[in-house]
């Protein structure tokens, strides 16, 4: 027996209505926080980059900007200064994504057994997750280091050393990005192949399937699903590689070719004369560049995964 | 924080098995290729182990034998010293408790901002929901850095340059997260809610008492999403930090340190370690907690 | 149904609003209190009450210290002044806050900034020359050595105060000379001459680091009395063009291409995990000679003495001047103290004599007695402290010596750019395209004027000079 039944038809609605918009007003408030919170730190900024990158800004903040239209965005998007530094973030992406996938997976197919001590490699396995950029990049610094490394004493020693080597200095700092990213990307692979049933790769073996075809052809497209979040999430994560490049090659990283673009958008605005309207076309650059390479994926490799399912 | 958005797995397929063992030909392939599993193991253990191992025994070296050629691969005489350079000179404890303190604030902020946001997408109606909740989503596609440059101008303004609040509140809520959680919830039996509102639980009580218990492993996976990511932060506290102590968190003190003791390589190697050695205590407690968490957010 | 709708519409909109009117406020300029631009000392003496002042010093582990006692002491022997130090711990990063505090109002009383803030400081109109307390005290500045005076005086205006001051020598192994059959005592002295011992090094098996430190190259120009930039290297006008693309900044690129390509000098970045490997080299017998900052004798000493490093003896010479036959100078570096302009005339007075009393003439005798830095007073030389340990340790004195050797003028007194670090990122990168890339040293020379002109163009732009 409810209320509505005893007062009567307009009543009900009324109390209905009364009790949608209070649901709605508690609706609003509990997403009120976090709307609040992308309001202006994500949403505003954003927007903002657009006004900005309209204005030549004054080093010091207590000097006024001046209105020049799109004529700083021409400007900044055709520097060799800016093509570099594009070319600089495609490469690395390309470098590391692939490889980085590819470890973690081969990693993880490697541990998927039923072997005694397994866990111990596991663990192993998994222990780049606790080490940040920061730590990957000194722990590298110095071993590279063409004084006091360990490189240089197994017979690695170019000429420039290879963290100021324009030619090696972006593989170098990759290197140290995949192998950083080692850990968390055998975790996530581990766990997705957690879900691929034991019992069929035994039976592909028990027929005689190869550890390659066992691997090309049962593994991967029943993984394909995480391998294409894994294969988005990592690129988005490529483009914000920041603090090896800071620790590694500094403000050399133009010149080493290590200056990604978010590299390039720190140094406009830290430093001695700081240029927030040039940052501001650069990071709408990147937010394009992310759309962009997301939504290929989203359209190219989705597509063949729908086929592998 | 994209590291969270790896939680998702392939849901399983089942393929009926062909049966025909072999016994005798069975047990001697085991036993050769156990063997070569565990040579590509070793060797792939030992690809990740050398430059924590190569860190490790640096640490423990006296300078002078650091730049020694050919370099020792073990410290005949280990010198703790740089251990404790590191943590004094080098601040880190400081630096450690400072890390400490912001991730607390970000893992929380998101976790209870979520945790509201999520159940209001879930469970109530309200115009322009949907709307709401794509631009919530929307939040995945702008990187942080894309922001970085009105973000670090509107914190100065604030007066929070340098500060906690700084440091914290940008950060405070994830589009992602909410995203995952709305999924865990849209999952629970519908009639919950309505058997939980006759028996008088309000929405808060609803959400803490019922739903946030039944989807602890969500909520686990994003808090380990959470607190990785912002405890291994770099460019935005290098960006808001200026001061030498009273904020810098350990990722920024590690640069600190790699500038101020540039010539005593073993004092920046001990305080990587330093700094790698809160992580690596929890990644060994909680693995399986760790590595459930992954998984069982996940299933749909 | 419409009021919800309202409710919710304006719950979003206010957000945004907030933002944006917080966007308003960003980028206007701060607004200051009516801004005294005189100097007046009196305001102290009228003080009932000690005055407060903050100090954002840039100084680190054993330097800081010294800094804290000196503070400390001028604190204790007088009541009208309390003088608080906050330690920033770099140069850069003072520099960072101090522009994060234009827009929020954190600003110190005075700061410490590096010699190549100059041109910045000048240009965010926040500062108070210290031209004009001189002017109001009649402050003797006689006594100061010359070169390192005036660097810090733009337009015949004193701006900042040296204080922690340091130049470029020379670094090298006394045993690995005589091994090479040179004499341990007589470093090169010219350019030339080091690429020669150089050569005799090589085949007792030692290298020569060369740090990329554009610093050394600007120094170079000033041994022979070049400019770097137009207008007197920045000192009577914004400077707009390069001046180093000439015989002589061709001579400097040829030599040191030569030294680097036969392979008788390395190279190592002055920034990064590889910024000491030219001083750890000698350490581990790699390198025999180098050139680095005077203001690392303190450590290098202390590493190199202790012991683990039998086969070093360090010398200390000065930095190698680019010919014997041209009188220049050595173009110091270092650290200024400078007085803010938007605080009240009575913590000006304060900050003042807190400056006057870290450049006085005992201060800077202990001052530079404890870190190894140049006493940017003539008369620090004649007291006991520095008397005593430039006796007991000779190399000490090397960098004061080749600083009052030499003549001023604007070549030698270096120069006045607003965004010098990206001009010497130009400079380095220019040298390093020589040294990797194969381009010819007139040619790369040409690259970094062109490069540099860009850079100095844009940033007057943006200043709208």
């Amino acid at each position: 027996m409810t209320v509505e039944a005893i007062v009567g038809p307009s009543a009900r609605r009324r109390v209905r209505r009364k009790r949608r918009r209070r649901e709605a007003l508690i609706g609003y408030a509990f997403i009120l926080p976090a709307l609040f919170v992308f309001c202006l730190f994500t949403f505003y900024p954003f927007l903002h980059n657009f006004k900005l990158a309209l204005y030549q800004t004054s080093p010091y903040p207590n000097e006024p900007s001046k209105f020049v239209g799109l004529h700083q965005v021409g400007q900044v998007l055709s520097s060799t200064q800016f093509l570099q530094s594009l070319t600089s973030t495609i490469l690395f992406t390309l470098m590391v994504v692939p490889i980085g996938l590819m470890l973690g997976l081969l990693l993880a197919v490697v541990a998927h057994r039923k072997l005694k001590g397994i866990g111990i490699y596991r663990t192993i396995f998994s222990s780049t997750v606790v080490t940040s950029v920061a730590i990957a990049a000194v722990i590298f610094g110095t071993f590279m280091d063409p004084v006091v490394g360990l490189l240089p004493w197994l017979g690695i020693n170019p000429t420039p050393p290879l963290l100021e080597n324009p030619t090696w200095a972006l593989p170098a700092v990759a290197i140290v990005t995949i192998w950083q990213g080692l850990g968390l990307s055998f975790i996530i692979m581990s766990a997705g192949l957690q879900s691929v049933p034991d019992d069929v790769l035994e039976a592909a073996e028990v027929d005689g399937a190869s550890p390659s075809s066992r691997f090309w052809h049962i593994i991967v497209p029943l993984l394909s699903p995480i391998l294409f979040f894994a294969l988005v999430i990592a690129t988005i994560s490529a483009f914000q590689s920041f603090g090896q490049i800071d620790l590694l090659t500094g403000s050399n990283s133009a010149y080493l070719h290590t200056d990604v673009l978010t590299y390039f958008i720190y140094q406009n605005i830290q430093g001695q004369a700081p240029n927030p309207g040039v940052a501001s076309v650069l990071s709408i650059a990147l937010f394009l560049m992310t759309l962009t390479l997301t939504l290929i994926q989203l359209r190219y490799v989705e597509r063949r995964v729908q086929y592998a399912r | 924080m994209p590291a969270e958005e790896f939680a998702l797995a392939t849901p399983a397929h089942a393929i009926p098995p062909a049966a025909r063992l072999h016994p005798k030909r069975m047990r001697k392939h085991r036993g050769w290729r156990a063997v070569a599993n565990y040579l590509a193991l070793s060797a792939l253990a030992l690809i990740v182990l050398i430059p924590l191992y190569v860190t490790v025994v640096n640490s423990l070296l006296q300078p002078n034998l650091i730049a020694h050629q050919p370099p020792p691969l073990f410290p005949v005489h280990p010198d703790w010293s740089a251990y404790s350079t590191a943590w004094s000179e080098g601040n880190l404890g400081v630096y450690l408790r400072n890390s400490a303190i912001a991730t607390t604030i970000i893992v929380s902020g998101q976790l209870i901002t979520t945790l509201f946001a999520a159940y209001s997408f879930a469970f109530l109606e309200f115009p322009f929901k949907r709307t709401l909740f794509i631009l919530f989503l929307s939040t995945m596609m702008i990187p942080f850095e894309v922001t970085l440059v009105t973000n670090l101008a509107t914190i100065t303004d604030l007066g929070w340059y340098n500060t906690f609040a700084g440091l914290t509140i940008p950060f405070l809520a994830t589009g992602f997260g909410t995203f995952l959680l709305r999924q865990a919830f849209l999952q629970l039996p519908k009639d919950l809610r309505e058997a939980a509102r006759l028996d008088g639980y309000g929405h808060v009580r609803f959400l803490f008492r019922v739903a946030l218990p039944l989807t602890r492993p969500t909520v686990a996976a994003l808090a380990v999403f959470s607190f990785l990511g912002a405890w291994n932060q770099y460019l935005w506290p290098l960006v808001v930090t200026g001061d030498n102590n009273a904020i810098r968190t350990v990722q920024i003190g590690l640069k600190q340190l790699q500038a101020t003791q540039a010539n005593q390589i073993n004092v920046t190697l001990a305080g990587t370690i330093i700094a790698a050695a809160p992580l690596l205590i929890l990644l060994i407690i909680f693995q399986k907690q760790l590595v459930r968490g992954l998984t069982a957010g996940a299933v749909k | 149904m419409s009021l919800v709708r309202a409710s919710g519409s304006i719950i979003g909109t206010s957000a945004l609003l907030l933002g944006l009117l917080l966007g308003i406020g960003a980028g206007s300029p701060a607004s200051a209190a009516k801004a005294p631009s005189q100097c007046a000392p009196s305001a102290l003496t009228k003080a009932t009450k000690p005055v407060n002042i903050v100090f954002w010093e840039s100084m680190s582990q054993a330097n800081a210290t010294t800094l804290t006692n000196l503070t400390n002491a001028f604190n204790s022997m007088q009541h009208a002044v309390r003088v608080t130090l906050v330690q920033q711990g770099g140069s850069d990063v003072t520099w960072e806050k101090y522009q994060a505090g234009l827009s929020n109002g954190q600003l110190p009383d005075l700061a410490q900034f590096q010699d190549t803030d100059l041109q910045g400081a000048i240009d965010t109109h926040s500062i108070l020359p210290v031209q004009t307390c001189i002017d109001a005290t009649h402050y003797s500045t006689s006594d100061y050595v010359p070169e390192v005076l005036s660097y810090w005086k733009v337009n015949d205006v004193q701006w900042a105060l040296p204080f922690a001051v340091s130049n470029p020598i020379l670094y090298y192994n006394k045993l690995a000379f005589t091994k090479a059959g040179l004499n341990p005592d007589q470093p090169p002295a010219t350019l030339s001459q080091m690429i020669a011992d150089a050569k005799a090094l090589k085949k007792a098996g030692y290298g020569t680091a060369l740090k990329l430190d554009s610093w050394h190259l600007e120094t170079w120009l000033a041994t022979a009395d070049q400019l770097f930039v137009n207008k007197s290297n920045g000192r009577t006008g914004r400077a707009a063009k390069t001046a180093f693309n000439t015989a002589t900044g061709r001579k400097i690129f040829t030599q040191l291409d030569g030294f680097v390509r036969s392979g008788l000098a390395t190279t190592n970045p002055s920034t990064g995990p590889t910024d000491y490997d030219n001083l750890l080299g000698i350490g581990n017998g790699k390198y025999a000679m180098t050139i680095d900052t005077s203001a690392a004798l303190g450590t290098i000493q202390t590493i190199l003495s202790g012991g683990q490093y039998p086969n070093v003896k360090l010398g200390v010479g000065p930095f190698p001047v680019l010919s014997g036959s041209t009188k220049g100078g050595i173009e110091p570096g270092g650290s200024a103290l400078y007085i803010m302009k938007g605080i009240s005339p009575d913590k000006q007075a304060a900050a003042w004599q807190y400056i006057t009393f870290l450049d006085s003439t005992q201060s800077q005798a202990t001052w530079s007695a404890g870190t190894g830095f140049i006493p940017v007073r003539m008369s620090s030389t004649k007291t006991a402290a520095l008397q005593t340990l430039w006796r007991s340790n000779p190399a000490f004195a090397v960098a004061y010596h080749q600083q009052v050797a030499g003549i001023t003028t604007a070549a030698t007194s270096g120069s006045v750019i607003g965004d010098y670090s990206d001009v010497r990122t130009a400079v380095l990168n220019a040298e390093m395209s020589m040294y990797q890339s194969g381009v010819s040293p007139a040619t790369a020379l040409s690259m970094a004027s062109q490069q540099v002109n860009t850079i100095l163009a844009s940033y007057n732009q943006r200043i709208g000079a």
